[in-house]
């Protein structure tokens, strides 16, 4: 079995085709006529413009603009007159048309990747296809036809450049292995937008595998398997075939609105970690964002981002989502995560000690300039704000004397906001639990975060692999907990959300009906999965289930119901 | 010689297609076009060099003009750059 990175999720069995992106052989030979062999370089140039405009065309309808845009791009590239003209002039001082392109090409290649920007270095990754095109031209090599391919093909490379893929049927392609390149390569993406599952990174793959070897491979847990056996290619065949049917089965889901098997209304978020995942929420049919973490504006800075900064992202992603509800939750960061110019203290106990609201009340400097763009943003759209880790009321009461306090200033300058924008916290601790019925009566909406609620309740990291085993959303104790949280929430008759792991457990839902949950926020991914597991229970379904679960006294008996009751 | 300094709109910096964009407008200027950034002097005219000066979103960069239509492409690369380059 071979590792590497999963990038595009599926299961694909078949057999490989290698493609190899070696650099075709030519003779440095002096040209006798310069100028005749400048020209011979410009008509090269007008092949290749030529061939990939039709390829950016194919791509174009088969893998979307986007895609096809990389391709144009190499037209641009190589049309830049400050590199042909280096070109030229080493043909000019005696080289030959191949060896002037594969100098100037390398030049750019290294002084791309020394910027050691992504997105710069991706570049050299188009120079490189650029050039091996280029040379092909030049010497008359044939490529490998990534268009011939036969059903049921695994194409095995070191990187899948653009040009490439832009023939690509995906209809023959059952995977895609490369040696380089993570989830953001050109490949993941194009495997992902053509829906061909695909593991990337695979270290000295390449040298293993022979054209028509038979290979399976995971592309969720990225995986590979040379040479499977009988048995090992028919569980990866019906994985695969359960993994299609699962896809297309929960796209009729798409559009549809979130109810009960009995018509009860549901709420269905996406979570996200900063403005362009909203996009992903979107594409995959979110009602609404649960839980923007604002982390990331201070977690890739050197500095404290300004309030404008703030401004602009919690404003893009508002704009984004139009007037669907998008809930901020303020900086949730503490002494287990190194920001150096906050200057915390390392700590004995981070996660009970000096971080998130408890932080950022303390720092009110701080936690003004936050709250400041997150109003002024809710003029963009339907804004809300959710504090963090709450664990008494004063801690509720003094926010939202913040905000207020923000307003009135806000009022005088005659900036607007949403006058009726709403706060709520995040229920994680045991603390908020026990006292959720005092926590209602002030706070505008509940989110249950289970990921830290469970580690809290059960006083367990679940880092560590000893005590993992207690990490579990099933346990009685974290039950009981959820089940007071929403009832408390319903008494007073404010919306309760749940943003963690857990609200996108089919395992759960049938309980998390029966309590009475709200709201489901959720990753992009899983939206449309929890609409369809939401859809196939009814109340009265869901609290006989849950009846039973309740009465259970461990976490695996537990378990062992709602798995016997799943749907 | 005129010159002006402006701040880089684009979320991704000049990449490619700003790049392309930026490159392609400015070439029909006489003048020599360049951008300072970091100490280094970036030909407008070449995409490739736009791309290896990694000209980040909020990075503030000088253009200089200098040609018998200086003033014309010092206003339209402005422009241009300020303009978010078609994004």
């Amino acid at each position: 079995m071979y590792y590497g990175i999963g990038g595009s999720a599926g299961y694909g069995v078949g057999r490989a085709v290698v493609i190899s992106d070696e650099l075709p052989v030519y003779e440095k030979i002096k040209p006798s006529d310069a100028a005749a062999e400048a020209e011979r370089f410009q008509s090269a140039v007008d092949v290749f413009t030529e061939k990939t405009m039709q390829m950016a065309d194919s791509m174009r309808l088969s893998a979307g603009q986007k895609n096809a845009e990389i391709l144009e791009g190499h037209v641009v590239m190589i049309s830049d007159p400050f590199i042909q003209d280096e070109i030229k002039e080493k043909i000019m001082q005696g080289m030959c048309a191949e060896q002037a392109v594969d100098e100037v090409c390398a030049q750019f290649i290294e002084m791309f990747n020394m910027t050691e920007d992504e997105l710069t270095m991706q570049r050299a990754t188009d120079i490189r296809d650029i050039r091996t095109r280029l040379l092909r031209i030049l010497t008359g090599t044939q490529e490998k036809d990534i268009r011939e391919v036969p059903a049921g093909t695994v194409i095995v490379a070191k990187d899948l450049t653009p040009s490439m893929t832009a023939g690509i049927v995906k209809e023959n392609v059952a995977g895609i292995i490369t040696e380089t390149g993570g989830v953001t390569s050109h490949s993941a993406i194009l495997a992902r937008a053509l829906e061909i599952p695909g593991v990337f990174s695979v270290e000295g793959i390449i040298s293993k595998v022979k054209d028509g070897m038979e290979i399976a491979l995971d592309g969720s847990e990225g995986t590979v398997i040379l040479e499977p056996d009988e048995a090992q290619a028919q569980e990866y065949r019906k994985k695969r075939d359960e993994f299609l049917e699962a896809r297309a089965g929960l796209e009729k889901y798409r559009g549809k609105e979130t109810r009960t098997a009995d018509g009860i209304s549901k709420v269905l978020y996406g979570n996200i970690g900063k403005p362009d995942d909203a996009a992903k929420v979107i594409e995959n049919d979110g009602e609404g964002i649960g839980l923007f973490r604002t982390e990331f504006l201070f977690m890739n800075s050197k500095e404290l981002p300004t309030e404008e900064e703030q401004f602009e992202a919690y404003k893009k992603t508002a704009e984004l989502m139009k007037d669907r509800e998008v809930i901020i939750r303020t900086l949730d960061i503490g002494g287990d995560k190194d920001i150096p110019y906050l200057g915390l203290e390392k700590e004995d106990n981070p996660f009970l000690g000096y971080r998130a609201i408890r932080f950022c009340l303390n720092r009110e400097d701080i936690y003004k300039t936050q709250l400041r763009a997150i109003l002024r943003a809710s003029a963009f759209g339907k804004v809300s704000i959710m504090v963090p880790l709450v664990t008494c009321v004063k801690e509720v009461r003094d926010v939202k004397a913040l905000v207020e306090k923000i307003k009135a200033e806000l009022d005088i300058e005659g900036v607007s906001y949403d006058k009726n924008i709403k706060v709520g916290i995040m229920v994680e601790t045991p603390a908020a639990s026990e006292i959720a019925d005092l926590l209602a009566k002030e706070a505008d909406f509940f989110s249950i975060g289970t990921n830290d609620l469970t580690q809290y309740t059960m006083a367990v990291d679940r880092g560590n692999s000893k005590v993992a085993y207690l990490y579990s959303v099933f346990n009685p104790a974290v039950l009981r907990s959820l089940k007071r949280i929403i009832g408390a929430a319903k008494q007073e008759n404010i919306m309760v959300g749940m943003c963690g792991e857990a609200a996108a457990d089919q395992l759960l839902t049938p309980v998390l009906i029966s309590f009475g949950l709200e709201e489901f926020s959720v990753s992009a991914g899983s939206v449309l999965a929890t609409r369809a597991a939401i859809c196939k229970w009814s109340k009265a379904d869901a609290d006989a289930v849950t009846q039973k679960v309740m009465e259970c006294a461990t976490q695996e008996e537990v378990i062992e119901i709602l798995k016997a009751n799943k749907r | 010689m005129v010159s002006k300094s402006v701040v880089i709109k684009n979320e991704q910096g000049l990449h490619m297609r700003p790049a392309g964009l930026l490159a392609k407008e400015l070439k029909s200027f006489d003048s020599d076009i360049n951008l300072i950034f970091n100490g280094k002097k970036i030909n407008a005219k070449s995409v490739m060099n736009i791309i290896a000066g990694c000209m980040k979103c909020g990075s503030e960069i000088v253009i200089e003009c200098e040609g018998d239509d200086e003033q014309a492409a010092l206003d339209k690369a402005v422009e241009l750059i300020e303009s978010g380059l078609g994004e």
